[in-house]
């Protein structure tokens, strides 16, 4: 089976239109990051923005309107010191954007399986939850059926599953009834950041017990 | 992923020559020298637009168009520093600015919430090399004579999208149509725009 290892043109449509919630849209800004030819159609895509913006009908503002915004310039920005999150060796490649994501005394990783850790993201969701998974080198996730969208993005190392190979910066969607069983490669442990709809299901008798422990928190 | 026309790609950047746009000229004096001045001609002319621009969706009234416009605005002048003319246009740079700030803002009033900004959740635009070809360039002015020219059927869909800031899935929904539907008046739309999402080289080369 052949499998993209991009967003669509949909999904890149309603990024660049600001349409999307926040964890889809970090999946895609983490795939820009990294992939050159999905940047240029964004850069279209807003682009096409831009056009919007000049051909519209203008509104006149109120009469103060300059005076009042000329009077907040010179007002001093309440400033956010960038994250800088405290980061293990391993994780010291992750892109800014999800670096800034992070709380402060970094990721903190929750056991899941002895080869898989999550470390789930707060992005103000209501949807979907954002979380970044770690498979150990040569690491397997437990086998996985997917009752709702699941958006992976892979942001270091690789893996594998029934499919393909997936090495950093691709763009994984699986679907509502897709079953996988992702392995990290041998020389190194994999990072990805997933954003799943609904819970993720375990199949086979034993692992069934673990289920709660895979249970979905969007926030 | 990074594909084999990557160099031509990058040979057609270097050519490009977005010096031709006052627009990115005050708005880099804004930045580099805290010119009042140029942001009083910038506010002047993007203002209403980015007014008429918000109105435009269903979703936002007069009034708060007029606040997200003054928003913006704000925030241009915060952050022009980080405009690079090599990237993008000032149109299209104060239109993400703008997006940006409606997201926040429907966030903020509609959802209550607060915690994150969209500013955070977008890709950080001082990262990456340029993309501004003049492929897209020479596509700008094309778009602009042709989006009132859209059929109406393609123009509700793009604009519920856009101006609204919908996702394909919603405006489905909200017109009852299929969602294939909605893509495919998307994708024709976006054609007749002359948005180019498939790569074409030849293109590329015909520039070099």
């Amino acid at each position: 089976m052949q499998v993209s290892k991009h967003p669509d043109n949909e999904m890149l449509v309603d990024y660049a239109a600001g349409a999307l919630g926040p964890a889809i849209c970090v999946s895609i800004s983490s795939h820009l990051n990294f992939c050159y030819e999905c940047r240029g159609k964004n850069s279209e895509l807003s682009n096409l923005g831009g056009s919007f913006l000049e051909t519209t009908t203008p509104a006149e503002l109120s009469g103060g309107a300059l005076n009042n915004v000329l009077a907040h310039l010179d007002q001093v920005e309440p400033s956010v010191a960038p994250r800088q999150p405290v980061l293990q060796e391993d994780e010291a490649r992750l892109p800014e954007l999800v670096k800034n994501l992070l709380p402060e005394h970094g990721v903190k990783w929750r056991f899941l399986t002895p080869a898989l850790r999550i470390s789930r993201l707060v992005v103000g969701e209501d949807r979907y939850e954002l979380a970044l998974h770690k498979i150990k080198a040569g690491g397997k996730a437990p086998d996985h059926g997917h009752n709702g969208m699941e958006i992976t993005v892979v942001l270091q190392g690789s893996f594998s599953d029934g499919d393909g190979v997936y090495h950093e910066g691709d763009f994984l969607v699986r679907h509502p009834g897709d079953v996988h069983r992702p392995t990290a490669s041998a020389n190194g442990s994999c990072i990805c950041l997933s954003a799943s709809e609904a819970p993720i299901k375990l199949i086979g008798p034993i692992k069934r017990l673990l289920n709660p422990l895979f249970s979905i928190t969007p926030q | 992923m990074i594909t084999g026309n990557r160099k031509s790609v990058n040979k057609v950047v270097m050519l490009a020559d977005p010096t031709v746009d006052e627009w990115s000229d005050l708005l880099i004096r804004v930045g580099a020298e805290r010119d009042k001045q140029a942001f009083t001609r910038l506010f002047q002319h993007y203002a209403p637009l980015l007014k008429g621009f918000l109105m435009k969706g269903s979703n936002i009234g007069h009034e708060q168009a007029e606040e997200l416009a003054q928003e913006t605005m704000i925030k241009v002048w915060r952050r022009a520093d980080s405009f690079n003319r090599q990237k993008a246009s000032a149109s299209t740079w104060i239109y993400t600015v703008a997006r940006n700030c409606r997201i926040d803002w429907i966030r903020r009033e509609i959802r209550r919430q607060r915690d994150v900004h969209a500013d955070d959740l977008y890709e950080p635009r001082d990262e990456n090399p340029s993309q501004v070809s003049l492929v897209q360039m020479r596509n700008k002015r094309v778009v602009r004579e042709s989006i009132e020219l859209l059929p109406q059927e393609q123009k509700e869909v793009i604009s519920k999208i856009y101006f609204e800031g919908r996702t394909h899935s919603e405006v489905s929904e909200e017109l009852s149509l299929p969602l294939g539907t909605v893509k495919s008046r998307i994708r024709l739309a976006l054609k007749r725009l002359n948005v180019q999402l498939e790569a074409d080289a030849e293109e590329v080369e015909e520039v070099e």
